[in-house]
């Protein structure tokens, strides 16, 4: 564990803040008028007052400030709200790895994660791995290895690979292999997945 | 799913008085366990207490324990150099469950505190007396394959799902919780609960109580080990059956040993007998088999997992063996 | 667009937009006021909706409107007698549990799913059965016939003859489970202008259907479909969620997204029916095959029948004057199936591939030899020879390489510690198809060819192998070359199925390439130019921008007088765990015989993903119901179990790779089918060859190997 993933990341200020946007704490703050039409669905935009709560994220080195509904996941705030398509829902319950995003440099499904979870974290998705014109080492090895073939599962595969290579669980084939199971592929392309995997190792370049 | 609250805090002390503050309140670590039933519309908490950036992360030896915070991830603890040295069973049985992306989130609470994955339970269309008590039980006379042999009661045969707790059960660790009054500690096999009459009850820690930390007792136990977990698919799978296997071995004669199993049970399954039977007794295969044997004493099947009554003390053989070639 | 290239002729020309997340599948479209749907399912198996309580998520914040049969948006053909019985949002009938019942729509994700939550049906209940084998069972449940009987020389020859065997097999319900969730964007304009954004395997099928039930002309309905995140055969048709979703645009007036949970990707767009079957087998001594009787029962809807080819392989793969074959669907209360992968084919490959072994095992002959000594010269159910067969040669390759030689025809001969070794093999076959299609060359001086089809690309690589093919006839670099598919608006295509694209689609990239080289020749010679002249000095000696071509194909007599088919035989090694059950492929040898390789990156690919989906049917996966309820139980990635990277070990794929003379201008056959048909035969007679158990009930997990 890294120390530095032990400290909290946000100041007191902002912690404040965020208690603060709870919706107990709002409707203390509100005109009464806007309570009560909020009840009622009156106003959609007073509803939305309650029920949103505002994030600051950084997504592929990009930093989003929007309001969000505590409920919406990672993924879907991904998808739906930035329209980062890239990261996939394939089950939408972390049964199937197609919405695999770097966390801080970690793995993690982004549908079992709140996008709130996520205020002052870096997100990095397939979007943001290229460097600019120039294709990750890992992008490049699943053309040459033909690592997929209908795409969608691709994006989740890709940005697990770098991270299964980073975290050097790379030892042997059967290591790799146990360490993307976590990325279904109904194509079938998991012997080239593992191809790819080996040569961007062995490759050495930083990923 | 509704839109509940969420808020956030920093320190166990507020986390603990939100939780009370509110019937409907839960903890939000990970979330891989708790945002997936909420999909599933099997819990519908009003308020989340995202308690992540709460400092319960560590991994230390203190004294001759290790503590583990209950906010430390799986992969975190499974790769830890300390544990991986000192309790390697615990590294070995975190590695077997999930995925590797569930495990950079996933924590050690949560990891105690997930539900069962018994299919009527997720579906909220079936009976389960554990999400509705009184609805009955779906898979008693249904779909059991995956189901309890061990200490079942007459209202639920779900199992508990997890692989690290069936490793900290033969670790003889203790759980430390926390209420506003101040700590108290659960020997890890007393955390979980059978089923009994109360099987919307997984565990026993109480409604106004978090996990603080994890200590687990120094052991010997590093060299002769092995979690072996047996299912339907080479990973990414829950256990048909799981066994935790470590023994301490002195002029070839066990000294120590530990044995517990998942997959088995609603709790994590000590094999408290085998154990015993075992103790002084020579590494054989023929001593593994008895052990084996005792260990099934009580087991009875319901239809769809009988066949676990013939893997479950095989998987025991296996995993003694396994431990027992290791160099 | 990207600057970045391809480094390899034989990369997929889509792998750049796959690996940067560009590519874009149909829920990935913004379109301006875009809202969310989701459907509302039945909780009960049969019956009737006797009350339907919308006004909580009517009242749910952001929702726009509440659909289902008590507000039913017109559909013309719906309001029509006769036609389908299960016509959405037109009738209160339950005919399975999932169906369907309404849709709401809000303007996010999150409501629209919060609020489906809210709606609250009633139901009168009926009885019912979903489970096949009491259907089987039940003298008064229907059987229908799926399939003419078939019989050549002596009915039930094997019963007479010297060895014998009659064995019974059972598949499982599957399902196909791509990993893009299923689901449509549709958009209804004004004038009944209709653009739909659509997960489908033929572009012009979904429109053709669209504008069927909603009785619109085709021109009014653009599908555009470019990006498929896997199909396998479900996405073959146009489901009722589909058409829900239409309703839902019309009456509300605004685009609506729905994209459907993988729970219901189980019980809204089909599944692999369920299959039971008998197989006879006689031989005598010598190991020829005396008599061969395969009868299968297969799963279908109450609403809708389904057949498919389950009893066909029996009937031409082996050398046997005595030959009878029987198929019937029997309906239950389930939703209706659609071809998987191989489909029907792979159904009964399973069970006569695996009579096939315990033949030879009674004779107590190795099964190569015994497939050997009973390969066909010609097809005796066509009484015609067959257009190419190389089987004997694929047979000696794969045996080579999988080591067959270390096989012991004694089960479990082969023991290390608690693993035992076996190896098995199979056949896979499926028909040879090449269909009509049209194809636009476009041929333009700056050097560069566009083609545009509108086809489908499920995943195989119908764009690389399209580029391949017009690369090799016009010497124009791939990376100069673009092919245009998945919009409905292009020159017609059939749907991705069957393993026909390259052949049907292929032939015509042929053929518009063939003209657009002579018309390229004869531009040349009006300008006196010489016949061999580059074509970009031609256009621009001609003052031509570009010049273009559509040519619609499709195959003549040759079908006539020989019989088409793709090969494949597949070698497996397994180990089996004695005490745990535990059964891991360990090496895969696959020979595809499937005429010219057209494009060998995406073919091998092809037959890798084949062997990945065999091993599902093999060893892990059955979509199980309690049939208490009628409902699915592991409807779900971690419960329904495909397999994951560590059920796989290295695959070495084959290819005869000669081309077959008569099918198409290339040579080539399809392999899609081929990769996965007998795959799980393979891996069932090799858990035999370890163990000496005849699994003949799939999926082969450790309680069966145990029990």
């Amino acid at each position: 564990m890294k120390s530095s993933d032990q400290k909290p990341n946000q100041g007191d200020s902002r912690r404040d803040f965020l208690k603060k946007s709870s919706v107990i704490t709002a409707i203390a703050l509100t005109p009464s008028v806007a309570v009560k039409a909020a009840e009622s669905n009156a106003d959609e935009r007073f509803a939305q007052l309650f029920e949103k709560i505002p994030l600051e994220l950084t997504v592929n080195n990009k930093v989003y400030q929007t309001t969000v509904e505590p409920r919406v996941t990672l993924l879907d705030y991904l998808r739906e709200e930035l329209h980062l398509t890239g990261t996939k829902k394939g089950c939408d319950h972390g049964q199937c790895g197609a919405c695999t995003v770097h966390v801080d440099g970690q793995r993690v499904n982004s549908c079992l994660s709140l996008a709130v979870m996520n205020e002052g974290k870096k997100i990095t998705t397939i979007e943001g791995l290229a460097n600019g014109e120039t294709l990750h080492p890992m992008q490049a090895a699943f053309i040459k290895h033909d690592g997929f073939q209908c795409g969608y599962c691709t994006p989740g595969q890709i940005m697990s690979a770098v991270a299964c290579v980073r975290e050097g669980h790379t030892g042997s084939r059967a290591e790799i292999s146990e360490y993307m199971s976590g990325n279904i592929c109904r194509c079938g392309a998991y012997p080239n997945i593992v191809d790819a995997i080996i040569e961007v190792k062995e490759g050495g370049e930083k990923v | 799913m509704i839109n509940f609250q969420y808020l956030r805090t920093t320190t166990a002390k507020s986390a603990i008085a939100l939780l009370v503050k509110d019937k409907n309140a839960k903890f939000l670590a990970g979330g891989t366990n708790l945002i997936d039933l909420m999909k599933r519309g099997v819990t519908a908490p009003e308020k989340l207490i995202d308690i992540n950036h709460v400092p319960l992360k560590q991994i230390e030896q203190i004294g001759n324990k290790i503590h583990i915070g209950a906010l430390a991830s799986n992969s975190a603890v499974a790769d830890s150099a300390l544990i991986k040295e000192k309790l390697p069973l615990l590294s070995w049985a975190l590695q077997a469950g999930a995925s590797a992306q569930l495990r950079n989130v996933a924590t050690v609470g949560g990891n105690m505190m997930q539900r069962t994955r018994c299919s009527y339970f997720y579906d909220t269309e079936m009976p389960c007396n554990k999400r509705q008590p009184g609805t009955g039980c779906g898979a008693m006379e249904g779909f059991n394959r995956m189901h309890a042999i061990f200490g079942a009661s007459e209202k639920c045969i779900a199992v508990h799902p997890s692989d690290m707790c069936v490793a900290l059960t033969a670790l003889d660790a203790e759980v430390v919780v926390a209420n506003a009054k101040g700590e108290r500690k659960i020997p890890f096999k007393d955390f979980h609960r059978l089923a009994g009459d109360t099987p919307q009850l997984d565990n026993n820690l109480k409604a106004d109580e978090m996990i603080i930390r994890l200590e687990i007792p120094m052991n010997n136990l590093a060299k002769n080990y092995h979690y072996l977990k047996v299912r339907d698919r080479a990973s990414y799978a829950f256990a048909l059956v799981s066994v935790a296997a470590a023994f301490e071995l002195s002029n070839n004669k066990i000294t120590d040993i530990r044995l517990a199993m998942g997959g088995v049970a609603h709790k994590p399954w000590r094999l408290t007998a085998s154990e015993n039977f075992l103790k002084g007794k020579e590494a054989t295969l023929s001593n593994f088999e008895e052990a084996a044997q005792l260990a099934m004493k009580d087991a009875k099947g319901f239809g769809g997992n009988d066949f676990k009554l013939k893997l479950a003390p095989n998987t025991i053989i296996e995993g003694l063996n396994l431990a027992k070639s290791k160099v | 667009m990207e600057k970045r290239v391809l480094k390899d002729d034989n990369d997929r020309v889509d792998g750049i937009l796959k690996v940067t997340g560009q590519a874009k599948y149909f829920a990935e479209y913004e379109l301006p006021g875009l809202t969310y749907g989701v459907l509302v399912t039945s909780t009960i198996t049969k019956g009737k909706i006797t009350a339907l309580d919308t006004k909580a998520a009517e009242k749910a914040p952001g929702v726009i409107a509440v659909i289902s049969h008590l507000n039913k948006p017109s559909a013309a053909a719906y309001e029509q007698e006769g036609g389908p019985q299960m016509k959405i949002f037109y009738t209160d009938k339950i005919f399975y549990n999932g169906q369907p019942i309404a849709i709401v729509v809000a303007n996010t994700f999150e409501r629209a799913t919060h609020a489906a939550s809210l709606v609250k049906a009633t139901y009168a209940k009926e009885d019912f059965n979903t489970d096949f084998e009491k259907a089987l069972k039940d003298p008064k449940a229907k059987k229908l016939q799926g399939q003419a009987d078939y019989k050549r020389g002596i009915e039930n020859a094997y019963k007479t003859a010297v060895v014998k065997l009659e064995e019974r097999y059972f598949l499982p319900i599957e399902t196909h489970n791509p990993m893009e969730l299923h689901g449509i964007i549709a958009d209804w304009r004004p004038n009944n202008q209709l653009t739909v954004y659509a997960k489908t395997q033929g572009v012009k099928a979904t429109q053709g259907t669209i504008a069927n039930v909603f009785k619109i002309p085709m021109e009014n309905i653009q599908v555009n479909s470019e990006f498929v995140g896997g199909g396998f055969g479900m996405a073959l048709r146009t489901w009722p969620l589909e058409i829900a979703t239409v309703m839902a645009s019309k009456h509300i007036g605004k685009p609506v997204k729905v994209v459907i949970t993988r729970m219901q990707m189980f019980t809204m767009v089909g599944n692999r029916p369920a299959a039971i079957q008998t197989i006879g087998l006689g031989a005598n001594k010598d190991g020829k095959l005396t008599g061969i009787t395969h009868r299968a029962y297969g799963e279908t809807s109450t609403y809708e029948n389904f057949t498919e080819g389950v009893v066909n392989m029996a009937k031409f793969m082996y050398q046997c004057d005595n030959v009878n074959t029987a198929y019937a669907i029997v309906p239950v209360d389930l939703g209706v199936p659609i071809w998987m992968r191989g489909p029907g084919e792979a159904t009964g490959a399973f069970a006569l591939e695996s009579a096939i072994d315990e033949m030879a095992h009674a004779l107590d002959m190795d099964p190569l030899d015994f497939r050997i000594k009973n390969d066909p010269e010609t097809d005796q159910q066509k009484n015609k020879p067959f257009s190419s067969k190389n089987i004997k040669e694929a047979y000696k390759i794969g045996a080579e390489k999988i080591g067959w030689s270390n096989r012991k025809n004694k089960p479990g001969s082969l023991i290390e510690g608690p693993w035992q070794t076996g190896y098995g093999v199979s056949v896979g076959v499926f028909n040879a198809n090449r269909g009509k299609a049209s194809v636009k060359g476009i041929l333009k001086a700056d050097g560069s060819l566009h083609l545009q089809s509108a086809t489908s690309d499920i995943g195989p690589g119908t764009g690389t192998g399209m580029t391949l093919i017009a690369n090799k006839l016009m010497k124009i670099p791939v990376n100069k070359i673009t092919f245009e598919l998945g919009d409905s608006s292009l020159p017609p295509a059939p749907s991705q199925g069957g393993s026909a694209t390259l052949s049907t689609v292929g032939s015509a990239v042929n053929d518009v390439c063939v003209a657009l080289k002579s018309a390229i020749a004869e531009l040349a010679a009006n300008s006196n130019m010489d016949a061999t002249a580059n074509f970009v000095d031609v256009l621009k000696k001609n003052n031509l921008p570009q010049i273009e071509v559509t040519k619609e194909s499709q195959g003549g007599k040759e079908r006539d007088n020989y019989s088409m088919y793709s090969f494949s035989i597949h070698f497996v090694q397994v180990k089996v765990h004695a005490l745990t059950g535990v059964v891991k492929v360990s090496k895969i040898v696959s020979v595809g015989d499937s005429g010219t390789i057209v494009s060998p990156k995406t073919a091998r690919s092809q037959m890798l993903g084949g062997a990945v989906g065999g091993i599902g049917m093999a060893l892990t996966e059955e979509s199980i119901i309690d049939h208490r309820y009628g409902r699915y139980i592991n409807n779900n990635f971690a419960d329904y179990h495909v397999p994951v990277n560590a059920d796989v070990p290295e695959i070495d794929v084959n290819f005869i790779n000669k081309p077959d003379p008569y099918i198409n201008p290339m040579g080539a056959k399809g392999m899609g089918e081929i990769a996965l048909i007998g795959f799980s035969a393979a891996v069932a007679n090799a858990v035999f060859n370890a163990t000496g158990k005849r699994i003949r009930t799939l999926p082969i997990t450790p309680d069966k190997i145990l029990a």
